[in-house]
């Protein structure tokens, strides 16, 4: 069987010691920013990339992946006991989690929460692993035509899919792909908007436009509203759930999961639209939908499966085609490309322990995560005692520091000075940043495809219509558009993401 | 507010665009378009300055006209942009020449102004903790090649 030697493969790369060691470091890490409001899992795995250069690309991916996984369960920790959203993905878990944390039940509600992201994640790994391999077979058949239309579509799915304005956020992927193209053009060598900067010749660096945006300008906005926190204040002592509890959370669960599951692999899916639409989904199918919102199980355990569901299948179009499907998996296919690692549906084959390595730690991920999670609460809950005015100076140095490491040079410091203002300026606008930073990572590739499948056709643009698999590929695009156009679905859209 | 609603958000959105669209026409007018077979090296730029173009000038008219919920900015407080940005600037410029720790003991204390509540003995002495870790850490861990002190 190949998947089962895949598997066997993806375990003895996931189990080696150092591994193992890298998984425990990047889901602590990520637990503790998850738990900490105001720096998310973008800023932080940017901040860290630099470091993992020495690493093997194994190694590097095994770790940046469990600080984003890692986040998801910190993040619920802090909506339980504090009512504010450590991450996004947890803003639904604070509706019923707080309100069973209020009735002295925290301890359930984060054990709950723990159990329901365990169970997620492991059948969201065997997800993965089912669906990799049909995809990148299917990827493999890909030419520069397909890649570009392929490109297209996960660009479109992506702002579609996410939160905000359509207008705007596809404003934003035009934006990024221009500042993709900064830098020495690979088929002529001539230099195109480097304003006669040295240090823009290989193009402008996501690392510093990452952190600039999310980390910098997000702490800025952040200091300027008021920060209240009520911590619950009691001991967590009956961690475990009763009896009745995990009858109540276990169908949830299951469809939390499957939810996540599916959505995960859209791209823009990712981590923010999952637990929305399971906490929508358990609240229609509750016998009594009025227990909502006053502390029930259910709203916890649906929620936090599909957010952790979604977070890891939010992979697959990342290791199967090299798409990302929101703007943390750019950040990995920037890992991967720092690495030397071209991404797409090639790395399947020829970095199969990275992929299956990948895949595997996932699991291990997710079970060191519940082993540890629980006991560890009063560490998580201590560190929500620190001081945001203590906090975020923190946050200003590493990031200035990480950005200097990715290639000694302050022209990236300044580089990120000069983002922390514009992403500052974009929050001030209402306007989302992230599918910038898709745009960005994914700029030059889109170009590389264009340009290659335009010479294939002779400057023939129907080429992309001609071709089967991209003119589907396209029809998807247009299809999404003129849905998005019909005033009925744009209503529909607006409630499912106010909710 | 007068009777005509402008949409300052949408406004400064499309303004924005055209800035960078405009900035990047000039910028590439040197470089060869080519044609659509054999692009030149100034083929994307141009098209997708154009796009931006496009979307800059759809939202400028949005925001101008047709106001829509008319959304201003909200209050720009004084201390956190500047204070940021210059804790920023100031290890941008004093990292390399004074070493590591000068340049992070000036950004952390910096930084500590640009919050709404300042304690500024509290903010000195967290500098100094935090320095040392970064040292600590990202020099003799991560092997970070920065100088520690100027000399």
């Amino acid at each position: 069987m190949d998947l089962f030697t895949n598997l066997a493969l993806g375990f003895s790369t996931a189990l080696t010691p150092e591994n193992l060691m890298f998984c425990l470091i990047g889901v602590l890490i990520g637990t503790a920013i998850g738990v900490l409001p105001g720096i998310g899992p973008i800023p932080t795995v940017a901040l860290l990339l630099p470091f993992t250069f020495g690493l093997d690309p194994s190694s590097s991916m095994i770790m940046l992946a469990g600080i984003f996984y890692g986040a998801q369960y910190g993040g619920s920790t802090t909506a339980i006991l504090v009512n504010v959203p450590g991450e996004t993905s947890s803003v639904v878990t604070c509706i019923d989690g707080h309100e069973m944390a209020k009735q002295g039940r925290a301890g359930p509600a984060l054990a709950i929460a723990a159990i329901s992201s365990f169970f997620a994640g492991s059948v969201a790994t065997v997800v993965i692993v089912a669906l990799s391999i049909p995809l990148s077979i299917l990827a493999l058949k890909f030419t520069a035509v397909e890649y570009f239309s392929l490109l297209v579509l996960g660009l479109f799915a992506a702002v579609i899919l996410a939160h905000g304005s359509v207008a705007k956020s596809l404003a934003m992927v035009v934006l990024g792909l221009l500042i993709g193209l900064v830098g020495i053009d690979v088929n002529s060598g001539a230099a195109r908007m480097t304003f006669g900067i040295p240090e823009l010749s290989d193009g402008l660096d996501f690392v510093p436009v990452a952190m600039g945006l999310f980390g910098l300008g997000e702490i800025i906005a952040n200091l300027e509203r008021k920060q209240e926190r009520v911590l619950i204040k009691q001991s967590i002592r009956d961690l475990m759930p009763s009896k009745a509890d995990l009858k109540a959370a276990f169908p949830a669960m299951l469809r939390g999961t499957a939810i996540g599951s599916m959505l995960g692999v859209l791209p823009g899916g990712g981590a923010a639209l999952p637990p929305f639409t399971s906490y929508a989904v358990e609240k229609k199918l509750a016998k009594d939908p009025s227990r909502f919102g006053k502390g029930a199980i259910e709203g916890v355990a649906g929620p936090e499966a599909a957010n952790n569901a979604g977070a890891q299948t939010s992979f697959i179009p990342l290791l199967t085609l090299g798409i990302p499907a929101n703007a943390l998996m750019a950040l990995m296919i920037g890992a991967l490309m720092m690495q030397g690692i071209q991404p797409g549906p090639q790395v399947m084959t020829e970095q199969p322990e990275l992929v299956w390595g990948l895949i595997a730690s996932m699991w291990t991920g997710n079970l060191m995560l519940l082993i540890i999670n629980l006991p560890l609460v009063g560490i998580w809950v201590s560190m929500l005692k620190i001081p945001y005015r203590l906090l975020f100076p923190a946050i200003v140095l590493f990031c200035c520091i990480g950005t200097y490491g990715i290639s000694n040079s302050l022209f990236n410091v300044w580089v990120m000075l000069a983002c922390a203002g514009i992403g500052y300026f974009f929050i001030k606008i209402g306007v989302e940043p992230a599918p910038l930073l898709l745009g960005l990572v994914l700029g030059p590739q889109l170009e590389e495809n264009f340009r290659r499948a335009m010479m294939l056709s002779d400057g023939d643009a129907t080429v992309f219509l001609t071709h089967p698999i991209s003119a589907v590929l396209l029809g998807i695009v247009a299809l999404m558009l003129v849905a998005l156009m019909s005033p009925a679905l744009f209503r529909k859209r607006r409630e499912a993401l106010a909710e | 507010m007068t009777g005509r609603k402008i949409d300052l958000q949408d406004a400064l959105f499309g303004a924005f665009l055209i800035l960078v669209s405009g900035g990047t026409l000039l910028a590439t007018t040197k470089l060869s378009i080519g044609n659509a077979a054999e692009m030149g090296p100034g083929y994307m730029p141009r098209a997708i300055a154009l796009i931006l173009m496009a979307f800059g000038l759809f939202f400028t008219a949005k925001g101008l006209f047709r106001g829509g919920e008319g959304r201003g900015i909200e209050r720009i407080h004084l201390r956190p942009l500047p204070g940021i940005l210059l804790a920023v600037g100031v290890f941008a410029l004093l990292a390399e020449s004074a070493g590591l720790a000068i340049a992070s003991l000036s950004t952390v204390v910096i930084a500590g102004f640009a919050g709404p509540e300042h304690r500024f003995f509290e903010s000195v002495i967290f500098s100094v903790v935090l320095t040392a870790c970064a040292v600590l850490l990202f020099v003799k861990v991560l092997n970070l090649p920065i100088p520690v002190w100027p000399w």
